[in-house]
């Protein structure tokens, strides 16, 4: 009675373009081409302003009329040694976050699921969310403080004699980026499991009851009906968020980083804030951003054909 | 009937140790997550129930030393927080509507079996995830189009987006193609496809993009500083709380701009109240959204 | 069906919306931010003018009492809208790029921009026509402000003396609690050296406050922008005063770098030393903003480097409330330098206009006449009291000689957020006098009325003022005057952007700054430590950014010559 609730993975014929499928699928084509257009006005129509990172640009002049320089703002990054830190900081933040926040969010959603009480798991989840709404200069200043020589975390540490000295965390550059991904966690688990605990109504009850019947324990429910009855979204969130790996952030960076660990603590995003924005260079910023943007299509497609070949949810 | 009161008991008996055990493991770690989690709430609280200059030294943790509800008092008084606050309802409500239309919508389209260009439409939205053309031609186009200094600035560019498409789109592949197939022998078509037989069987994930559109919605400050800063009758309620708490930080000023504008500060202890009254309408809007996240909704009727 | 039809035109409505809900806003929404009324005919309407000014600030509210009054008294009003949540640069930018903008605007670090884009209106042909207004500045005053293209655009609101200045608050000095030189009985205290003797001797009888929590003996605030504290008392312990990014030698007329001289060294070698002593608070160079107002706060900490206004307003309320003022917790400042024989500049005298930046009228203003008349007014005496000190017998008290003052509760008052913005209106950013009230007798403002700074003070302040034989801040301080028409230097390094090799040499440096000066400071071997951040500064290039202000010396010298 196994109803499994995704589709067969077997490769389907593809549709061939014939007059009567096109009437047939009418109704969908004519949205498609609606939602189309949508789309070509409000997200690849700026992307004429992409030129910027080819100019000197000064908005007096606009697009039209300010200095072309061709590839000379990319070069002026890639030169710059300080830039390629902070894409590698960035870079490594992504991948840290990513990480976390994946396995965490998981572990939550399928920890809380397990939970019987129908108030206890309504109450639970709804307090998991709430550091969401909280701004991250607030998150972060209860971390520093938390972190701080008199916090809470030196004292543990001392009571329980893994530590015989307060550690000053932020004056040392290793510490940073698990922090960070520390922070991230510690804010998002709760919201990030939204989507998954949302995925996880959608498994058929009928599946548990069977394996209860058979006699499964509750590790292997989790391992043989909840991961797998999760899997396409896991797998699509995560082919989403690899894209997303340089987004890794600003101002969480931003407001734990100080003057001793900036080598670790900038990303790209603070690096275009110091010498783009402030600067009124705006050609930097946007050069950076077509930077970002490559990078992360490149990634987003090398993911996709793995996924692809591995029979699984892929993005296109 | 009597007959579903008889329950298979033997087999339970094997595993109700270690089943205990993980359940005493699981409500622990429950109770350490709830608390971590909680503590940076009720931390907020406690702060914006302290006397602000009280509040400067630091060491209130989950209880006000100093007891006072002035925080809220000059949230409140805030110039044009009712017409922030109307705005805010108003976009939200109109802007979630529009998303998970839209969204919904488009994700049915690429999910259909059959649709002849399902992986181009795909590619096109999920590149949209990753280029951005930047501040200003994105304000260019907003301002061709007429949309700067109107509230439509709010709902209409924002409305579709690959994320929220994404997540739908996986929902409803997980729908049995017998069901559209057996509707389409009734002659249905794929409208009434969608709204009829897809749509109800989604409920969990739309209440789930709902709440993701929503909260965006009632979050956002900068559109409303970009596209509407001078006006007074487009200002959202976040972007009114955001004026009071300027100043805190402010990236790459220099001190000699910074000391004529001392007079700005405003109290950790009014940001944390500010906090407080923005999170509190999502809080109560949750509840509401958590009945569709109930198993079993999905695969009613399906007889196979 | 009929869902499917519904759905259709819900549909098919949200579409529309989308490519038809713009357009027919134009004229409902724009309409909004100028709402200025013709001028030829004013009978009785008030005329309403926007601002957008690119720092941060505290909104007033519609109702404002203050400004309600004063829209009274002349006929107009302006909505004040402040900087948030971006670089000033950025708003700037984009309002350039969308071409509209409000009727005032002050772009302060985007003011350069707002120039080259011809967004500002040149004022020079409408000065002689308003009073007041030409007579804000000297013709001096005036011709510093004119642009390259011999136009004046702006002006600067602020440092505008009348008659004389009568300020009381410092700016940097070297802090140092009222508990400490009293324990000594108000020594003087004249170097670098003495002023660490002391803290040292004092925490060593006195290693806790009365409650038993530690002193924090010294510490430093290195937070982003607001890392003056560490870098630059380099420039006054050598005698010099704030031209903030270099030193000016008067007698050759040259730019000299202060973060390579001898005093600078000298004074980080010194605080490498106390930091082994641990006497610097080990925490200075990871400490955010509200740890260390929070710290200062407490009154654990003994002494700091800081302008006032960074700490001032909110420490010292404070203290007060928490009555720690009577432990001797507040703070004076100190003339410090290295040498007995250096005199500090710590503090200028006021009278140098940074022009820089300034209140401007943009070319979208309708009615540039009436902006002008506005500004004119506000700078008419009885508004300015309104706008300084506020309404008569609520905020102050005048008594029979014309003297003004203030009870606690309206100096309270005058501190609380919420009453600010529903019931005073400094209209901060529009021009203004300080000094002296143009009616001769009081302040131009209640921070410098000598009677109301004074019993203002925490009282551990007015003793030890009284010990040292001052009234205010400044007396204890010392006031220098402007060493020459070039000053202050910050006002032109403010301006550097990346687009000359000066300005990117200036950004690099102020990276290598934040991360080696925190090393310098905590180094076991201090001068090896230099050598390798002298090593390190070099390599970016800092005779370029010198170069350019020295350029820019030669020519203020010149234009004041002229």
């Amino acid at each position: 009675m196994a109803v499994t609730t995704k589709k067969a993975k077997t490769k389907e014929p593809k549709t061939k373009i014939t007059w009567k499928e096109i009437k047939r699928q009418k109704v969908l084509l004519f949205w498609s081409a609606v939602f189309v257009v949508y789309g070509f006005i409000f997200y690849y129509l700026p992307l004429g302003g992409w030129v910027m990172a080819f100019q000197k640009y000064k908005p007096k002049d606009g697009f039209l009329h300010s200095a072309f320089v061709g590839l000379s703002n990319f070069t002026q990054l890639f030169s710059d040694k300080s830039f390629l830190r902070v894409v590698r900081n960035t870079l490594a933040m992504g991948a840290i976050n990513l990480v976390l926040t994946f396995v965490t969010a998981i572990a939550f959603a399928i920890l809380l699921n397990e939970i019987k009480s129908k108030a206890g798991k309504k109450t639970v989840q709804t307090i998991s969310y709430l550091p969401h709404f909280l701004s991250w200069i607030i998150v972060t200043g209860i971390l520093h403080d938390a972190l701080s020589g008199s916090g809470i975390i030196n004292e543990i540490l001392m009571k329980l004699n893994i530590l015989d000295q307060p550690l000053n965390f932020f004056a040392y550059p290793k510490y940073f980026w698990w922090i960070v991904g520390f922070a991230n966690v510690w804010k998002e688990t709760g919201w990030n499991a939204i989507i998954y605990l949302s995925a996880i109504t959608a498994i058929d009850p009928c599946l548990y009851e069977a394996s209860a019947i058979d006699g499964a324990g509750r590790w292997a429910r989790i391992k043989h009906i909840t991961l797998p009855g999760i899997k396409s979204t896991i797998m699509i969130l995560l082919l989403m968020n690899i894209g997303n790996v340089l987004n890794a952030g600003f101002e969480v960076q931003y407001l734990l980083g100080n003057g001793l660990i900036q080598s670790v603590s900038q990303t790209i995003d603070i690096y275009v804030l110091k010498w783009g924005i402030s600067q009124s260079d705006y050609s930097l910023g946007t050069a950076a951003g077509i930077f970002k943007s490559v990078v992360s299509i490149i990634l987003i497609v090398i993911v996709n054909q793995i996924a692809k070949r591995t029979g699984d949810e892929s993005l296109f | 009937m009597k007959q579903k009161e008889l329950k298979v008991r033997p087999k339970k008996n094997k595993t109700s140790i270690p089943d205990k055990l993980f359940t005493v493991c699981n409500t622990i770690f429950m109770l350490v997550f709830v608390v971590i989690t909680l503590y940076p709430v009720l931390n907020t609280l406690a702060i914006s129930f302290n006397n602000g200059t009280d509040a400067l030294r630091g060491g209130i943790y989950l209880w006000p030393r100093q007891w006072t509800l002035q925080n809220y008092k000059t949230v409140l008084q805030k110039n044009n927080l009712i017409t922030g606050a109307y705005v805010t309802v108003g976009r939200t409500v109109i802007g979630t509507v529009f998303s998970l239309v839209t969204n919904a919508l488009l994700a049915f389209i690429v999910s259909r079996k059959r649709f002849l260009f399902k992986a181009q439409l795909s590619l096109f939205w999920v590149i949209t995830m990753y280029v951005n053309g930047g501040l200003i031609p994105v304000f260019m186009l907003y301002k061709n189009l007429n949309l700067t200094n109107t509230f439509w600035v709010y709902v209409i560019p924002g409305m579709i987006s690959a994320f929220n498409m994404l997540v739908i789109r996986t929902y409803m592949y997980g729908i049995p193609d017998s069901l559209e197939e057996s509707a389409q022998l009734d002659g249905a078509g794929y409208m009434t496809i969608f709204i009829k037989i897809i749509s109800p069987l989604c409920k969990p994930v739309y209440a789930t993009v709902a709440l993701f559109s929503a909260v965006g919605h009632w979050n956002s400050w900068f559109d409303a500083m970009l596209y509407n800063r001078m006006s007074n009758q487009y200002t959202t309620l976040q972007y009114e709380l955001m004026k009071l708490l300027s100043s805190v930080t402010n990236q790459g000023a220099s001190a000699e701009t910074m000391k004529n504008a001392v007079s700005a500060v405003t109290p950790t202890s009014v940001r944390a109240a500010a906090t407080i009254i923005t999170m509190l309408p999502i809080v109560c809007l949750y509840p509401f959204l958590q009945r569709y996240f109930v198993a079993g909704l999905t695969i009613g009727g399906v007889k196979e | 069906m009929k869902l499917k039809k519904a759905a259709a035109i819900l549909l098919s409505a949200v579409m529309a919306a989308a490519t038809f809900g713009g357009c027919g806003n134009t004229g409902a929404g724009s309409a909004d931010s100028t709402k200025v009324t013709s001028d030829s005919s004013d009978n009785g309407k008030i005329k309403e003018f926007t601002a957008f000014l690119a720092v941060p600030g505290n909104e007033i509210n519609d109702d404002n009492e203050v400004q309600q009054k004063i829209t009274e008294l002349i006929g107009a009003k302006v909505k004040e809208v402040w900087l948030t949540g971006q670089t000033a640069e950025e708003a700037v930018g984009t309002m350039i790029a969308g071409g509209e903008y409000p009727d005032f605007i002050d772009g302060s670090d985007g003011m350069a921009q707002l120039y080259d884009a011809g967004a500002l209106v040149a004022l020079d042909d409408y000065i002689d026509d308003y009073p007041n207004i030409k007579s804000f500045y000297t013709e001096e005053q005036w011709e510093s402000l004119r642009q390259e293209d011999g136009h004046i655009y702006w002006m600067q609101q602020f440092g505008n003396i009348y008659e004389k200045d009568m300020s009381t608050l410092p700016m940097e000095a070297f802090w140092i609690q009222t508990r400490v030189l009293e324990w000594d009985n108000y020594p003087e205290i004249k170097t670098l050296d003495q002023y660490f003797d002391l803290i040292t001797r004092y925490n060593e009888a006195n290693p806790t406050m009365e409650d038993g929590t530690a002193n924090i003996p010294y510490t430093i605030l290195c937070d982003d922008w607001r890392y003056f504290c560490l870098e630059n008392p380099g420039m006054f312990l050598a005698g010099y005063p704030n031209d903030g990014s270099c030193i000016v030698d008067t007698e050759t007329l040259t730019v000299v770098d202060y973060n390579t001289n001898s005093s600078t060294k000298e004074y980080f070698r010194k605080l490498n030393e106390e930091f082994k002593n641990g006497i610097v608070d080990p925490e200075s160079f990871t400490q955010i903003y509200d740890e260390y107002i929070a710290k200062l706060s407490s009154g654990r900490v003994l002494g700091m480097v800081d302008q006032y206004w960074n700490f001032g307003y909110t420490v010292i309320d404070s203290i007060k409330t928490q009555g720690l003022d009577k432990q001797g917790c507040s703070y004076v400042p100190l003339p410090i330098t290295l040498d007995e024989n250096v005199q500090s500049q710590w503090y200028t005298a006021g009278g140098s206009i940074n022009v820089a930046s300034g209140l401007a009228i943009t070319t979208s203003c309708k009615d540039v006449e009436g902006a002008l008349q506005f500004l004119n007014d506000l700078l008419s005496p009885e508004v300015m009291t309104l706008r300084s000190w506020g309404i008569e017998g609520v905020d102050y008290l005048v008594d029979e000689d014309g003297v003004f003052s203030r009870t606690d509760e309206m100096r309270a008052n005058a501190a609380d957020t919420a009453y600010k913005a529903s019931h005073l209106c400094t209209y901060s950013y529009f021009p203004n006098w300080v000094g002296m009230s143009h009616d001769g007798i009081n302040a131009a403002g209640p921070g410098d009325q000598p009677g109301e700074f004074f019993d203002g003070l925490p009282v551990d302040t007015q003793k030890c003022l009284e010990a040292y034989g001052c009234y205010t801040y400044l007396e204890l301080l010392g006031i220098t005057e402007i060493p020459g028409p070039w000053y202050p230097m910050w006002s032109f390094s403010n301006s550097f952007t990346t687009s000359t090799t000066g300005g990117t040499a200036w950004v690099k440096v102020a990276e290598v700054k934040h991360e080696y000066l925190p090393k310098v400071v905590m180094a076991q071997d201090f001068d090896s430590a230099w050598d390798e951040y002298m090593g390190v500064y070099e390599d970016c290039s800092p005779q370029d950014f010198l170069a350019e202000l020295q350029t820019e010396l030669d020519r203020r010298i010149q234009l004041a010559a002229e």
